[in-house]
This record gives structure tokens, C-alpha cells and sequence, in this order.
């Protein structure tokens, strides 16, 4: 059985038509199921461990990246196949995923490709795509073995997907969702107008990685999925294929 | 930026980079390929292969399988088979490996020992029993043998 949950932004009435078409399509495609509304008044983990218990077994986010991390972060708990219907702005998961605008979305959700993705762990919140480190210079203590400390300044993020500012990265295989790793990814400010033509130099530093410690002040924030704001100490982890996923052809892993 | 070295079909090690901005201290472990631009202290360890680029400062014992060095390095090193050492390069360590590339001007201050390990007597004599047990064994094993 298939569950659809909406985000709340789609109540605005530009998104009507659109969402009617999407509905219909479901409906052609034979894999129409119960809407919900997502809304701050909701409870979201109060809703799935009703649905689950009634036999929904898979649940289509229809919505964008936010929408779709908030959910992830609460439906890992259960095993249940999550799907996306990309609407709106913002829908880099939806792209890493596979999908393309929202009725391909639809037929690749009736098509059913699943795939089992790694998922990130801090302390006790999933995350598919990054953790964002801000406000200072944290120290990650990795592994147990060795500890790393970036430069005042550089921007760290501990990803699974790989992130839109990450350019130039050379091999492909960093990033992959199924790889059972996290990459440490650290970015030094900006280059200025002279050093941007010395492309070649290597710049960033990308370390593979199950298991970490962000440690540092208190004015250090980590962000998580670009949601949820954590302090040190945090414990980052790895959780290599929690998540069962939909995928289109055209995934990029 | 391109990868160091050539991948094998079906490699699905990822190769770690540590860049210019960053320090690195402890027992730093890798399953798969090494380049090494910032600051790294402690021990580095791979079974694959290890490039220290011309910026990098390195105070730490090394294993690699191959290793290719343009930066620092202050001490001892461990190559199972090739080691480079570019013009720039400054090592002040022991070496061991098995084939050394030194381009003109690198500095290595330390003790050298390229090329294969001499065996003790002892050991030649075991190697060579192995090597007659083996011959033994297959022309008893040989199945059409008349």
C-alpha cells in the first residue's frame, strides 16, 4: 500500500493543478493510496507508526529535499521503501535519485527500481545528504585513531550524497551512497581572481570515513540536512544500507 | 584534477586527500590511495599507494605500496615496491624499498636500503626444499602419467 505525504507548502494554490495532475496519474498508473498533509500540528512519527501498522509499506514524499530529509530522518526507523515525487524548488535529492520532473517521478515510482542507500548518523538523527559544520574550527576525531582540525575558516561538511558546492572532485566514485562510507569534506574559503587559475592545485580535502567525533566550542553549530541544529560533541556515523529507496535510470550512483 | 594513479577494473577503494588547510595527527589509516598536500604527524599506512605533494610537511612513519614524494618528510619510510623522489623533495628518515627513483636535487639524509632483501643462507635452503617438495608433489599428482 502506498502512502503519499504532502508537504505544506503545496497548499498554496499555484501547486492545485499541478497535484491534481500528479493525482490522476497515480491513479492511471494503479498506485494510488492514502494523502496525508504534513502541517507543525502533524506528528509525523505518530502518523507512520500508525501507517506502518496498517500495512503501508511504501512512502512517496511529494515535495522537495527538505521535505524529503525531514521524513528520512523518522520513516529509518521503520522498514518501509520511500519514494519522491520532486515539486517545487530545491530538489538536488530528487536529481542524485534519478528523477526527473514530477510525472517521470510518478512512472518511476510504478516502476519500483529499489535500491538500499547508506544513511548518515548524528547522535540520534538520520541524514541522507550533509552534515554542515559552521562557527569555528572544530576538531573530528576519526576513527578513534587520528584526529583532524581544519583551517579558521574552511567549510566542513560531512556528506553522503555529494553536495552542490562540491566541484571538480576528479573521481567519480566519491560520494556514493552504497559505498558504506561518509566523506570529510573541507573547503577552503574562496579562492581570490589570481590563485582561481591555478585549478590544477589541490585545494580540498576529501577523507572516507565510518565513524567520527565533532568536537570543538560552543559556538561551533552542525547542521544536518540543512534542518536541524546540533552542539558539540556530536557522534557521527555511518549506517550502510538502511534505506530502501526508489530510483530512477538515471541515478548518479 | 585527475587520479594519481591508474585504477584497476573493479577497484572500489577511494582515494583520500588531504589538502593544504589541513593538520592530521595520530595513526592515520587508509584502504585505498593517499595524496598528502597539508600537515600530517603520527604514522600513515596504506596498502595502496601514497603521493606527498611539494607543499606538504609530513613528521610521521610511512607504509605504502608505492609512494611518490615532492614535500617533507621527517621519518622513516616503508615501500613495498617503488619509491620516487621528485626535485623538490626532503627526507630526513630511513628508507626502505625495493626500486628508488631520486631526481636530481632531492635531499635524503638517512639510511638507504633499495632493492630485494638479501636471504639468509638458512632461508635459501627452505625456499629451495619448497621448491623440490612442490616439483615432487606434482609429477605424483600427474594424472595421465603412464
Amino acid at each position: 500500500m502506498h502512502l503519499y505525504l504532502y508537504d505544506s507548502f503545496l497548499n498554496d494554490k499555484k501547486y492545485t493543478n499541478l497535484l491534481a495532475r500528479i493525482e490522476t496519474r497515480l491513479t492511471d498508473l494503479g498506485i494510488g493510496g492514502k494523502i496525508y498533509r504534513l502541517s507543525p500540528l502533524r506528528n509525523l512519527a505518530e502518523l507512520l507508526a500508525d501507517e506502518t501498522r496498517g500495512g503501508a509499506q511504501t512512502v512517496v514524499v511529494v515535495g522537495n529535499d527538505k521535505t524529503f530529509s525531514q521524513v528520512i530522518n523518522v520513516a529509518a526507523k521503520y522498514d518501509v521503501t520511500m519514494g519522491l515525487i520532486p515539486v517545487g524548488g530545491e530538489n538536488k535529492i530528487a536529481q542524485t535519485l534519478g528523477l526527473g520532473n514530477p510525472f517521470d517521478a510518478c512512472n518511476t515510482v510504478a516502476a519500483r527500481i529499489i535500491e538500499k542507500v547508506d544513511l548518515g548518523k548524528v547522535n540520534d538523527t538520520y541524514f541522507l545528504t550533509n552534515i554542515i559544520v559552521t562557527g569555528g574550527r572544530p576538531m573530528l576525531e576519526c576513527e578513534g585513531h587520528y584526529h583532524l582540525t581544519p583551517q579558521t575558516g574552511d567549510q566542513v561538511s560531512i556528506c553522503n550524497l555529494k553536495p552542490l558546492f562540491a566541484s571538480n572532485l576528479g573521481q567519480i566514485n566519491y560520494f556514493n551512497p552504497q559505498d558504506g562510507y561518509l566523506e570529510i569534506l573541507v573547503q577552503p574559503p574562496r579562492l581570490g581572481f589570481w590563485q582561481s587559475f591555478n585549478k590544477s592545485a589541490v585545494t580540498q580535502s576529501i577523507i572516507p570515513i565510518k565513524k567520527l567525533t565533532i568536537k570543538g566550542k560552543n559556538a561551533i553549530s552542525i547542521i544536518t540536512d540543512g534542518q536541524k541544529v546540533l552542539k558539540p560533541p556530536v557522534a557521527v556515523e555511518v549506517v550502510p544500507k538502511k534505506l530502501k529507496v526508489i530510483v530512477g535510470k538515471g541515478r548518479l550512483f | 584534477m585527475t587520479p594519481m594513479f591508474k585504477k584497476e577494473d573493479g577497484a572500489d577503494e577511494i582515494e583520500t586527500i588531504i589538502g593544504p588547510s589541513v593538520q592530521v595527527e595520530g595513526n592515520f589509516v587508509a584502504n585505498g590511495d593517499i595524496v598528502i598536500e597539508g600537515t600530517v604527524s603520527g604514522s600513515i599506512k596504506t596498502e595502496k599507494n601514497l603521493k606527498v605533494g611539494a607543499g606538504a610537511k609530513i613528521f610521521a612513519e610511512i607504509s605504502a605500496a608505492n609512494a611518490v614524494i615532492a614535500g617533507e618528510i621527517q621519518g622513516n619510510i616503508t615501500i613495498k615496491d617503488n619509491l620516487e623522489l621528485t626535485p623538490t623533495a626532503r627526507l630526513f628518515g630511513d628508507v626502505k624499498t625495493k626500486i628508488l627513483v631520486v631526481g636530481s636535487g632531492a635531499v635524503l639524509q638517512g639510511r638507504c636500503s633499495a632493492g630485494e632483501e638479501k636471504k639468509s643462507k638458512l632461508e635459501k635452503l627452505e625456499s629451495l626444499d619448497k621448491t623440490k617438495n612442490k616439483e615432487g608433489k606434482e609429477k605424483t599428482t600427474l594424472p595421465f602419467e603412464s
